[in-house]
């Protein structure tokens, strides 16, 4: 549902098709499972020969759980990866014997923690020969000389043969990692926030060692990162997540000169600019990312949106909140009834808190989407009954030029949203 | 700091570098650290000299026969004080040479510690092991096992087994292995759970690598540490427990096992023949001890945060 120009069959690497990943939630003695971390809720792209895909989103939001759904190193819960095998597409988790091996050759992955990444006790012929020993590419003389053409692909070179990882810097111990990743020849690497842990210099020429290697092999990326600024220069096409969905997924540039989604907006200007002043105030995302055991209805983003409007999915827990934050009231509220997500009765210790809230709800104090969105507010002594307009989940729609977009608003009403 | 492939640094000679030249350094690395603790050397020290007592003990003195280690009985020269010509450390009740007893004792006190120390540490190992890969029920059930173990004092649990199998030197060894294991068990299975997490286990998973190789090359070696550090402590401790074990009668008597020893000769220390069992509770004691400092001293000088990095 997600693609928008159906891609030539061979020139697919890897379709992601509705994937979710749930992590059960135990609790007790029993461990009885209390419900589900939804990591990754329901994701679709593709990924093309050659180009890389930005996976960006902030701290949580399930890119390291989808990265792993995609180098076959978790199952998903629902959904399924699909790679392309000479030109039939076949779900990963499915592949067996050969096939797997094939596919499992062809999608290598670049983790984030450089050190925690690389076996303490291996040295780097063999932590970079390894793959080349699983499959039995290479052997003793061969397998030396192997090693050193990979580790020169890198930057390193064949005095580093018979050193730990510990004898390295950070810069170059990811390049040992990417080297690692290169011995197979692979056709994709997941780049999980490879560069995140090193200084800013040494990513940069992190940046350009994999912008080369692509170029040479035809390599295709997933590069996660929650940094926008540094997929503006790598990736060709973004996807943009939001608590376990896509939020927007598009061309890069495209997205950058205008988004459709007023969270990759946000992000967009939460991003410290380089080359602006320094001393210019970047606004950061406000809120706190809700629990992705309950994502909010309607629109997941909505509890933080400045555009929310009353189709977003208000609910009974937006009015809960709003009253955990407000002063003095959340201690007088002793209970909630839910009778769905969207209606409730709050019971509160006295009449007089119930009518300071159902005053409140009215007022100017909550946003005024949520008022417009409460089909019901009465009062009947300490209990106040709300009831808001039933939103399903609002999902992604396809805009032209093969972008994707899960917002009720128009393009038009998110770039006119004030001075960015 | 720059991120620079070629420092000058690196290129310094290091080409002619091997595999085994660098795991040696290695290695020489750790005997280092070991040999900078006075404790451990010392410790070593005794060691090496009771292993080599073991080792040499039929040329240091004439074995008896036909079972060297039984006592051999001198009755023309019972209870006789230290000094005393040809038997150097003095007499038992019965005769023995204290002398033969120490260091005839040694050959079956190392016995004892590489039989059990050995048996524990295979089974323990392999069965936590087993509990910390496949986990599930397996792990449920294998750790109820290891709790009950551990719920009872090692000794008294010893006791009772080495008690229902009744008084020998062997049923003490196999009751000793078989309440030993779980220490293992448990350090290996939570060493494997805690390994299992590292990112290098998920980069041998995408290369492709099996789950034997995984284990034994990636989970494995890097579990070894704190296994090594408990059988060194180990192979003191369960000499102790040994001597315990034969001190209140559970090992057969007469053979020439520094317990036994002390437990024949305590009964003669209230009348003033204190050497039949202060010589080898003596030994006991520095058997233990050694042991003890060098498993110390092993913790220190493998310690990952001090190893390398
Ligand atoms: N093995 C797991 N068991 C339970 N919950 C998990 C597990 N792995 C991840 N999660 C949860 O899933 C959610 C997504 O985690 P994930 O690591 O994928 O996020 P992320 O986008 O990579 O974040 P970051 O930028 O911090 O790396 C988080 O709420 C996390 O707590
Ligand atoms: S649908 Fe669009 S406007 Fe509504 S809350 Fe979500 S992001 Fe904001
Ligand atoms: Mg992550």
């Amino acid at each position: 549902m997600t693609v928008a120009v159906e891609p030539q069959a061979d020139d697919l690497v890897l379709s992601v098709r509705e994937v979710k990943k749930h992590y059960p939630i135990r609790e007790g003695a029993l461990q009885r499972v209390v419900g589900h971390v939804r990591a990754v809720d329901g994701v679709s792209f593709d990924i093309r020969r050659g180009e890389t895909v930005g996976l960006v989103g902030e701290s949580g939001c399930g890119k390291t759980t989808l990265g792993r759904v995609i180098a076959a190193l978790a199952d998903p819960t629902d959904g399924g990866v699909h790679y392309n095998m000479d030109g039939m597409m076949s779900r990963i988790d499915r592949l067996e014997g050969k096939a797997a091996r094939t596919f499992r050759r062809n999608c290598q992955m670049v983790f984030q923690d450089s050190f925690a990444s690389l076996n303490p006790r291996h040295l780097v012929i063999d932590l970079v020969g390894r793959p080349l020993k699983v499959y039995n590419e290479a052997v003793s003389a061969d397998l030396v000389e192997r090693v050193v053409e990979l580790l020169e692909q890198v930057g390193l070179g064949r005095q580093h043969l018979y050193r730990y990882p510990h004898q390295f810097s950070g810069g170059q111990r990811q390049r040992i990692s990417i080297a690692r990743a290169l011995a197979l020849n692979p056709e994709i690497i997941v780049l999980d926030e490879p560069t995140s842990a090193l200084d800013v210099s040494v990513q940069a020429q992190i940046l350009n060692l994999l912008n080369d290697l692509q170029e040479e092999r035809n390599l295709a990326y997933l590069f996660i990162t929650h940094d926008l600024s540094v997929v503006r220069h790598m990736a060709d096409r973004l996807v943009v997540m939001y608590l376990g969905k896509v939020a927007e997924a598009g061309e890069t540039q495209a997205i950058f000169d205008s988004p459709h989604h007023p969270y990759t907006r946000e992000l967009m200007s939460a991003k410290p600019d380089l080359e602006a002043d320094a001393n210019v105030e970047v606004r950061g995302l406000e809120g706190n990312v809700p629990d992705p055991a309950r994502p909010p209805r309607g629109c997941r983003f909505h509890t933080r949106c400045e555009l929310a409007t009353p189709a977003c999915g208000w609910e009974v827990d937006d009015v809960v909140r709003w009253l955990e934050d407000a002063p003095g009231m959340f201690e007088h509220l002793v209970g909630v009834e839910r009778k769905t997500d969207f209606a409730a009765t709050l019971a509160f210790d006295s009449e007089e808190a119930a009518g300071l809230l159902s005053m409140a709800v009215r007022s100017e104090q909550v946003p005024e989407a949520m008022r417009t969105a409460m089909r019901r507010l009465s009062l009947d002594g300490d209990k106040v009954e709300i009831e808001f307009e039933e939103v399903g989940e609002i999902e992604s729609t396809v805009r032209g030029d093969g972008r994707v977009a899960a917002c009720v608003l128009m393009p038009e009403e998110v770039a006119s949203w004030k001075n960015m | 700091m720059t991120d620079v492939p070629h420092s000058r640094v690196d290129a310094e000679g290091m080409t002619a570098d091997t595999a085994f030249r660098v795991r040696m350094r290695r290695l020489f690395g750790v005997l280092q650290g070991l040999a900078s603790n006075p404790a451990t050397v010392i410790g070593l020290v005794i060691i090496a000299l009771m292993l080599a007592m073991a080792i040499f003990a039929p040329w240091i003195l004439e074995p008896n026969s036909p079972d060297p280690y039984q006592m051999p009985r001198d009755w023309g020269a019972v209870r006789k004080p230290p000094g005393t010509p040809g038997h150097l450390l003095g007499t038992t009740n019965e005769g023995g040479d204290v002398l033969y007893g120490v260091i005839w004792g040694s050959r079956t006190s190392l016995q004892l510690s590489l039989m059990v120390v050995g048996s524990t540490m295979i089974v323990g190992t392999i069965i936590g092991s087993v509990a910390g890969l496949v986990g599930g029920w397996v792990d449920e059930v294998l750790m109820r096992i290891v709790d009950v173990f551990l719920s009872i004092p090692e000794l008294i649990f010893a006791l009772a087994i080495a008690a229902v199998l009744g008084p020998s030197f062997g049923n003490i060894i196999f009751a000793l292995a078989v309440v030993l294991w779980v220490k293992y068990a448990r350090i290996m299975r939570a060493q494997v759970l805690q390994i299992k997490q590292n990112d290098y286990v998920d980069a041998a998973r995408v290369i492709g690598d099996s789950r034997v190789n995984i284990y034994l090359r990636d989970i494995l070696p890097n579990a070894v540490t704190p296994v090594t550090v408990q059988a060194t402590l180990d192979m003191g401790n369960v000499v102790l427990i040994g001597a315990t074990l034969s001190f209140i009668g559970l090992s057969e008597a007469g053979i020439a096992e520094w317990g036994v020893l002390v437990s024949e000769g305590q009964a003669g220390i209230a009348s003033g023949r204190w050497w039949a069992s202060t010589f080898p509770g003596l030994m006991i004691f520095l058997w233990a001890l050694s042991f003890n400092l060098v498993g110390d001293g092993l913790r220190d000088a493998l310690d990952p945060r001090t190893e390398g990095r």
